[in-house]
């Protein structure tokens, strides 16, 4: 779904805290010669749809559930209870779509959404799963065939050696933050329970510890 | 910060989605139940019309009597086996030969949902005498529609 792995550098952390509101939109060049972000062209959409084109929000749908995805399965909470979450994202979005004044909020809106979702079920989760050991299985990566891994290249298998050794707030962190093209600091920091201005120093953090693990060759491959 | 570091993180993070993408992949099918979930949701859609191509309208009348339905648009297909039941009920047996997401059977106000299971399969039970229709939220080449049949007795 993903034809281009685009990244928006993200902006200063400064200029980030100041960003409170998704109405606001962060300003800044689109990537040259490349198609809009995937947050605006999902605005598009959102505002075609509410302007009666019923096949924008299909399409809506098609760009946006990957990333939603990925934002769930961040928390940790397994692929059943991820798609029931990721499913109700998209019904809270078509039942309350009046509340967002500015289309270009709609992407994340709906991150937003899935976030607070996906915390919720798999704060549930974990208490009903407390004592069933059988359940903490599918929130592990599955098992792979040795097959699958040889097949991946070293430089792979090194990074995700690496990301398994991160805490489980540092991976969730970057992959909220990988898969979100314009990721909202502020509400990102409400809903993990953390200080605004540390979300951008905590990110670093975890790049750095992530660099770290990878060594020296990290430091080639991904930067210091 | 640098614009080094950006594009350091950058790459960085392109890395890690891409074994995110591979290693968690969205499961097959994910989208297309999304897309058809959003439509049943969505009350702004307009039905398209299924055209009955076999069968007659005849009610089902007497008991273990039946009666077998076919209507369709050149593309989707829905099937619907009506039975009468002792006691005046009537169940409905249904079949579908495209990803449908939800079935509605549809009396008046009455409305009843059915999942739709393997092999598009399909059923509603306790089904009364009456003026029906059925309606079907359906993906097709990514793009959900929602089909209706006339209405029918039973």
């Amino acid at each position: 779904m993903y034809q281009r792995p685009a990244f928006l550098p993200l902006p200063d952390v400064a200029t980030i805290v100041d960003v409170t509101s998704l109405d606001e939109p962060v300003t800044g060049d689109p990537p040259a010669g490349g198609e809009p972000p995937r947050w605006e062209r999902a605005g598009t959409l959102f505002a075609q749809w509410r302007e009666g084109d019923t096949r924008a929000m299909d399409e809506l749908v098609q760009l946006m559930t990957p990333t939603l995805w990925h934002v769930v399965r961040a928390y940790g909470v397994d692929a059943a209870l991820a798609e029931d979450v990721v499913q109700t994202t998209w019904l809270t979005l078509v039942r309350r779509h009046e509340t967002i004044t500015d289309p270009r909020a709609v992407s994340g809106w709906l991150t937003t959404c899935a976030r607070r979702e996906a915390w919720r079920a798999g704060k549930a989760q974990r208490r009903a799963d407390v004592t069933d050991t059988e359940v903490l299985e599918p929130q592990l990566p599955s098992a792979e065939s040795a097959e699958a891994s040889a097949t991946r290249s070293d430089a792979s298998q090194r990074l995700w050696a690496a990301v398994e050794q991160l805490t489980e707030r540092c991976r969730r962190l970057l992959r909220v933050i990988a898969f979100d093209d314009r990721p909202d600091y502020a509400r990102i920091a409400k809903d993990m329970a953390m200080p605004i201005g540390s979300i951008g120093p905590t990110r670093q953090r975890c790049l750095t510890k992530l660099r770290t693990l990878l060594g020296d060759e990290g430091v080639a491959a991904y930067g210091d | 910060m640098e614009t080094d570091d950006f594009a350091a993180d950058a790459a960085l993070f392109a890395h890690l989605r891409a074994e995110w993408q591979e290693r968690d992949p969205v499961p097959a099918g994910l989208i297309d139940r999304m897309v058809a979930a959003v439509a049943v949701e969505d009350l702004s859609r307009e039905y398209a019309l299924l055209t009955l191509v076999e069968g007659e309208y005849a009610a089902v009348r007497g008991e273990s009597d039946t009666s077998t339905l076919q209507f369709s648009d050149g593309k989707t297909s829905v099937l619907l086996h009506v039975t009468a039941l002792e006691g005046g009920d009537h169940r409905i047996d249904g079949w579908v030969d495209a990803a449908a997401h939800e079935v509605q059977l549809v009396q008046g106000e009455r409305e009843q949902k059915s999942q739709v299971g393997e092999h598009g399969r399909f059923a509603f039970d306790g089904v009364r005498t009456g003026l029906t229709r059925v309606r079907l939220a359906v993906t097709r080449d990514g793009e959900a529609s929602w089909f209706q049949t006339p209405q029918f007795e039973i």
